[in-house]
C-alpha cells in the first residue's frame, strides 16, 4: 500500500533532489534529429546519447512526480495515483544514483537500467485511469466530469510527457540492436508506407470486432501503397487502430439488427507537402455536436469500463472494442507529438470523419509540457 | 466626401444620443420565437413588433456606429469606412426622430422607414471590404495581415450584428405581405427542404463556374429530398452557394489542363436530433494545414480582387468565382447566427470537406456582439 506522503517512503534528500531537477529546463528533440543521429549508431554516438539521457530523463521524470503530488480534487491521494507516483520516484532514484557514464561499458549498463525503467512504467495509463475512476466514485454525481478541465489538462501534459520519455528511451535501446531491419533507425522507419500500416491496423481492428460481435464491416483503403515517408510505425498503427476500432463499433451497433448491408469504413491516405493526412470515415450514425467535446476527455466512455478496483493491473493486455475511454485523447497526443494533429467531425444521424494529420517536415521540436 | 469626425456633419445632441443608446442592453430573439410570433401577423402583433424594433434597432445601430469610430490601425479614417459610419448615423437619426408608434397607420409608416434603412445599408459588405483594402495599401507590406486579430474580431462582430439587424427588419417587413407563400413565416420557411436548397445553390454555383471556365464539375447530392425543417432558405442558399463555388473552383483549376476524369463535388445532407448537417466535399487538391486559418480571415483571398478604388459601388451585383475573400467568414456567421457552425477540414494533396451544422432546435438566442 503506497504511503500517502512521498516523504514517508523516500528520503528527504531524494525529495529535495526531485524538486531541484523538476525545475530544470527540458531539452526537446525533433524526429529529424533522432533520425540523423540514430543513422550512425557508433559507440561514440551511443555514449553521447546515454550521457544526454542521463541528464534529461531525471528532469522530465521529476516534473511529473511533482505534479502527481499536487493534483486537484484529491486525485493525488487515490491509491492508484500513489502507486504511479512511487514508480516515478523509484525511476528518478535509479537515474540519479547511476554513476557518471564514462565508457561504453557504463553506457551498456545504463541502457539496461532505462530499459527496466520503461518496463516498470508499462501500466501507467490503466493505473491513472483507475485513479480517475476512484475519484469519480467518491465525487458528487451532479458534478459534470467533462468540466473538470484542470484534470484533463494535467492528463494531457502527463501522457504527452510519457510518450516522449518512452520514445527517447525506446529509441536509445533500439539503436543497440546489432541487425536492424533495412531503412529503420530505432523506432523510426525512414520509408514507412502509411497505406500498409493502415491495412495492418485495420485488420487488427476487424479481428477484434469479429471476436466481439461475430461480424465486422468492410474497410476500404484508398491511397498509393508505394508512397513512403519517415515516421514511427507503432505510433501510426496505434492511432489508426483506435480510430478504425471506434468506426467499426459504431457501424456494427447501428446495423447489427438491420437487414441493410453495413456500409464500409473508408480510409483515404493523402500526401501533401506539409502533411500526410489519413481520413477515416464511417456511416455509423454520427455523434451529436453537443457530445463531441466529450470524446476527447479522459473521464468519458460510452462503454462498460473493464477496469474496477479489483482488477489486477499486472500484465492483462486484452484489448476490447471499447475501454476506459482513452483511445481518442491519447491518439491525439501521439499525433501532436511530431507536429501533427487529430480532428474528429461528425454528422449527427449519418457518420463520423476522423482526420489524422502527420507532419512530413520532421523538424517539429517535441512539444514539451 | 465624408467628414472625418462625425461631429462635423452631425449635431452634438445626436452624437450624445448615439453614445447613450450604444450602452443600452440588446435583446435577442430566437428562430423559434420569430416563427411563433410571426405565425399570427395580426395588427396588434405588428404594432407590438414595430414598437419593439423602434426601441431595439437604435441600440444595435448605435453600438456599431460607436465601434466604427474607434477602429485600430487608422481603419476608422479610411474613406469607405467613413461612408459606412455615416449610413449608420443617418439610420440612427431616422429611427430616433420617428414619433411614438400609436396605431396601425404609424406602424405602416415605420415599416416603410425601416425598409428604406435596409436598402441604404445594402452595400455595407463591399464598402467595408474596400475600406480594409485601403488600409492594406497604406500599410507596411511586411505586416502579416492575418495577424491583425483585432480587425478580424471587429469585423466578425460587425457583420454578425448586421445579419441580426437585417433579419429583424426583413422579418417585420415580410410579415406585411398579404399573400405569403405556403408554410412561410416572413423569411422563415417552416418546411424547408435542405436537399432542395442545396440543389438550387449548386446549380447557381455551376452556372458561374461554366461562365468563367467554360466547364464545370458535377455536383452529386445525397439525402432525403422529403426531409424538411424550419430555417431561413436565403441564408442556407448563401452558405451552400459559397462552399460549392469554392469547391468547383478548386477542382476546376486542378483538372482544367488534365485528361483525367474530373471528380464530382459531393454533398451529403444528414438529419440528426440536434442538428441538420450538410457536408460539401471536393477533391480539389486541398489546403495546407498551415494555410487553413487564413481562409476565415477578412483580409485574404487567393484570387484577383475584383474591387478597387475606382469601382462603382452602385448596383453592380455580378458575382464572380472568387471575390474579396469574404464568402467563408460570412457564411460561418450565418451558420452561427441560429446556433449552428461551419467547419472546414482539408487533406493537403487530396481535397477539402466543409461541414455546415444547422441547429434544429431553434431555441438559440441570436448572438448579440
Amino acid at each position: 500500500m503506497a504511503a500517502k506522503k512521498a516523504c514517508e517512503s523516500f528520503s528527504k534528500s531524494l525529495i529535495e533532489d526531485v524538486h531541484k531537477w523538476g525545475c530544470m529546463k527540458q531539452t526537446g528533440v525533433s524526429l529529424r534529429y533522432m533520425m540523423e543521429f540514430g543513422s550512425k549508431p557508433t559507440d561514440r554516438n551511443l555514449l553521447i546519447s546515454g550521457q544526454f539521457l542521463h541528464k534529461e530523463l531525471p528532469i522530465r521524470i521529476a516534473r511529473r512526480a511533482i505534479e502527481l503530488d499536487t493534483l486537484p480534487y484529491g486525485l493525488s491521494e487515490k491509491p492508484a495515483i500513489l502507486k504511479v507516483r512511487d514508480w516515478y520516484l523509484d525511476s528518478f532514484r535509479d537515474l540519479r544514483s547511476f554513476p557518471e557514464i564514462k565508457d561504453i561499458n557504463d553506457e551498456k549498463e545504463f541502457t539496461q537500467m532505462i530499459k527496466a525503467i520503461k518496463v516498470r512504467h508499462n501500466n501507467v495509463v490503466p493505473a491513472m485511469a483507475l485513479g480517475v475512476q476512484q475519484l469519480k466514485k467518491g465525487m458528487d454525481p451532479k458534478i459534470v466530469y467533462e468540466d473538470l478541465d484542470e484534470i484533463h489538462q494535467f492528463l494531457d501534459r502527463f501522457y504527452l510527457s510519457r510518450i516522449r520519455i518512452r520514445m527517447l528511451i525506446g529509441q536509445h535501446v533500439e539503436l543497440h540492436k546489432p541487425n536492424p531491419a533495412p531503412h529503420v533507425v530505432g523506432y523510426i522507419h525512414t520509408k514507412m508506407s502509411p497505406v500498409e500500416v493502415a491495412k495492418n491496423a485495420s485488420e487488427a481492428a476487424r479481428a477484434i470486432c469479429l471476436r466481439e460481435y461475430g461480424s465486422a464491416p468492410d474497410i476500404n483503403i484508398y491511397g498509393d501503397p508505394r508512397f513512403t515517408f519517415p515516421y514511427v510505425p507503432t505510433h501510426l498503427q496505434l492511432m489508426v487502430f483506435e480510430l478504425v476500432k471506434n468506426s467499426l463499433r459504431a457501424v456494427q451497433e447501428l446495423f447489427m439488427y438491420s437487414d441493410k448491408v453495413a456500409p464500409p469504413v473508408r480510409i483515404i491516405v493523402a500526401e501533401g507537402i506539409e502533411d500526410v493526412t489519413i481520413k477515416i470515415s464511417d456511416e455509423g450514425g454520427g455523434i451529436k455536436r453537443s457530445g463531441l467535446p466529450k470524446i476527447f476527455t479522459y473521464l468519458y466512455s460510452t462503454a462498460k469500463n473493464p477496469l474496477d478496483e479489483y482488477t489486477d493491473l499486472g500484465t492483462d493486455d486484452r484489448i476490447t472494442m471499447a475501454g476506459y475511454g482513452y483511445g481518442i485523447p491519447i491518439s491525439r497526443l501521439y499525433a501532436k507529438y511530431f507536429g501533427g494533429d487529430l480532428q474528429v467531425i461528425s454528422m449527427e444521424g449519418y457518420g463520423t470523419d476522423a482526420y489524422l494529420h502527420l507532419s512530413r517536415l520532421g523538424d517539429s521540436q517535441e512539444p514539451l509540457p
